[in-house]
C-alpha cells in the first residue's frame, strides 16, 4: 500500500497508550494460557471487513479477535458482550471470581512457551540455491507477501521445517522454511535510494526454482 | 483509574471510551461464567509492564559486547543463547539475531502483521506497529531511517528483515566506541530498544 505518511509521530515510542489497551492484550494471554478461545487471533484480524480494519487501533483489532476466537471455541455465545455493556453502563458492577491458581498457570503459560522450528536435513533448496516465489492469490491467510510475488531471490539460510500456516493453525503440512534474499531493484525497480537487500522467510510452498 | 482526573481536589469522572467499556464487559462476562479472574489479568499486565522489556535484550547485547564465545554462541542459535540469561516465553519462537558492523547495517519489520521478540524486546511500540512503518522500511528503508534521525552511509549494505514466518529477529548494534574495559550493565545502558531493532544505533557515552 501507498501514501502513508511519516512514521515517527508523537507517542508513537510506547506500546501502548491507555490501561484498558494493556488488558486487551492480558485478558488474550489468560484465555490462550487456559485453551478458552479458538483459532489463530492474527488468521482472524485479517478476517475483520476491511474498512473496520483500517480504521480500527491494533488493540480494537485483538479486542475483535478475542471475542471471534471465544465465540469460536463456544466459551462465550452471540449477545453476550452486548448485555454485559448494558449491564455495565447502567451502573452494575462487574461479578467477582476467584481462581487461586489461574495466576500461576497463565502467567508459567507465558513465560515458557515457545515454538521453535524443527531442524531438517531434506530440503529442496540448498543454501545459494535461485528461487522465485510463485504467483497465487490465496483466499484465506498467508504468510507470503504480495510484493515479492513473482520476484527471484537466493536461498541464504533454511530455517527448518514449521507447519504451512496457509492450511489453518498448525494443522498444515510440515515443511521447510528458507530465509530468501531479494534485491530492491528487483522488488520495487529503480529507486533514488542506494540498493539495499530485503530477506523473508517462505515456505517451500511458496517457491519455485528460478 | 487514570480516567479520574483530580485537578481541583474534586472528582470529575470522565466517560469511559466504547472500547474500554466492551473490554471490562468481556472480562466481566468470562467472570460470571467463573473462566478468568480479575488476578490472572492484572499478573499478565504486571509481567509485562515490569519484567519484560528491552532491558532484557540490552542484557543480551551487553554480554555479546563482552564475551566473544557467547556472541558466537548468539549468532549460531538465538533462542539457545537469550535463554542462558532466563529469557524465554510467548513469541520468541526462533529468534535469529542478526549483527551490525561498520559495513552492515540491520533493520527489522513485519510487513504481515507485529511479528517482534517479546521476551527480549517486551510489546512493541505503536510506529513498529503502524502502517506507515511496515509499508514503508521495505520499499524506502534509508528515508525511514532519517526519519529516525539515522543517516547510513551510501556504502553500508542496508539489509531488510521482514518477519513473515515463526522467526523473530533481533539486531546486535556495533559497540560503541570508547567503551573499552567497561562492566555489562553499564553497556547494556547504552543499548536502546530502537538500537536492537535497527531504527537507531546504540548510544555513544
Amino acid at each position: 500500500m501507498h501514501g502513508f505518511g511519516g512514521v515517527v509521530a508523537p507517542g508513537g515510542a510506547e506500546p501502548y497508550h491507555e490501561s484498558w489497551e494493556l488488558r486487551v492484550f492480558a485478558l488474550w494471554a489468560v484465555t490462550a494460557a487456559e485453551g478458552l478461545g479458538a483459532g489463530s487471533g492474527r488468521v482472524l484480524r485479517e478476517q475483520m471487513p476491511p474498512e473496520e480494519y483500517l480504521r480500527a487501533s491494533y488493540y480494537e483489532r485483538w479486542q475483535w479477535s478475542n471475542e471471534q476466537r471465544l465465540l469460536a471455541r463456544g466459551t462465550i455465545a452471540d449477545g453476550e458482550v452486548d448485555a454485559w455493556v448494558e449491564r455495565l453502563g447502567r451502573g452494575e458492577s462487574p461479578p467477582g471470581y476467584a481462581d487461586a491458581g489461574q495466576s500461576a498457570r497463565v502467567l508459567d503459560a507465558v513465560r515458557t512457551a515457545t515454538r521453535e522450528l524443527a531442524s531438517t536435513d531434506s530440503v529442496t533448496f540448498p543454501v545459494g540455491a535461485p528461487v522465485r516465489v510463485r504467483r497465487m492469490h490465496p483466499a484465506g491467510h498467508t504468510r507470503c507477501p504480495r510484493y515479492v510475488r513473482g520476484v527471484a531471490g537466493v536461498v541464504e539460510a533454511v530455517r527448518g521445517t514449521y507447519p504451512l500456516p496457509d492450511d489453518g493453525p498448525r494443522r498444515g503440512t510440515v515443511e521447510p522454511v528458507y530465509a530468501v534474499s531479494f534485491r530492491s531493484e528487483d522488488v520495487f525497480g529503480p529507486t533514488d535510494e542506494p540498493a539495499w537487500t530485503v530477506v523473508l522467510d517462505l515456505h517451500e510452498s511458496y517457491l519455485e526454482a528460478a | 483509574m487514570s480516567h479520574d482526573h483530580d485537578h481541583d481536589g474534586h472528582h470529575h469522572p470522565v466517560a469511559k471510551s466504547p472500547l474500554e467499556l466492551r473490554t471490562e464487559a468481556l472480562e466481566a462476562l468470562l467472570a460470571a461464567k467463573g473462566l478468568v479472574s480479575a488476578e490472572a489479568i492484572d499478573a499478565v499486565v504486571s509481567y509485562y509492564e515490569h519484567d519484560v522489556g528491552p532491558q532484557n535484550g540490552a542484557r543480551v547485547v551487553a554480554r555479546a559486547w563482552s564475551d566473544p564465545a557467547y556472541r558466537t554462541r548468539l549468532l549460531a542459535d538465538g533462542t539457545a543463547a537469550v535463554q542462558e540469561l532466563g529469557f524465554t516465553g510467548f513469541e520468541l519462537n526462533t529468534l535469529v539475531v542478526v549483527e551490525n558492523t561498520p559495513l552492515v547495517h540491520n533493520v527489522i519489520v513485519c510487513t504481515l502483521c507485529s511479528c517482534y521478540p517479546w521476551p527480549v524486546l517486551g510489546l512493541p511500540p505503536t510506529w513498529y506497529k503502524s502502517a506507515p512503518y511496515r509499508a514503508r522500511v521495505v520499499a524506502e528503508p534509508r528515508a525511514v531511517l532519517r526519519e529516525f534521525g539515522l543517516e547510513l552511509a551510501p556504502e553500508v549494505e542496508l539489509r531488510v528483515w521482514d518477519s513473515t514466518a515463526e522467526v523473530r529477529y533481533l539486531v546486535l548494534p556495533e559497540r560503541p566506541a570508547r567503551t573499552d574495559g567497561w562492566a555489562e550493565e553499564e553497556l547494556a545502558r547504552l543499548v536502546v530498544r530502537d538500537s536492537m531493532i535497527g531504527t537507531a544505533k546504540a548510544m555513544s557515552p
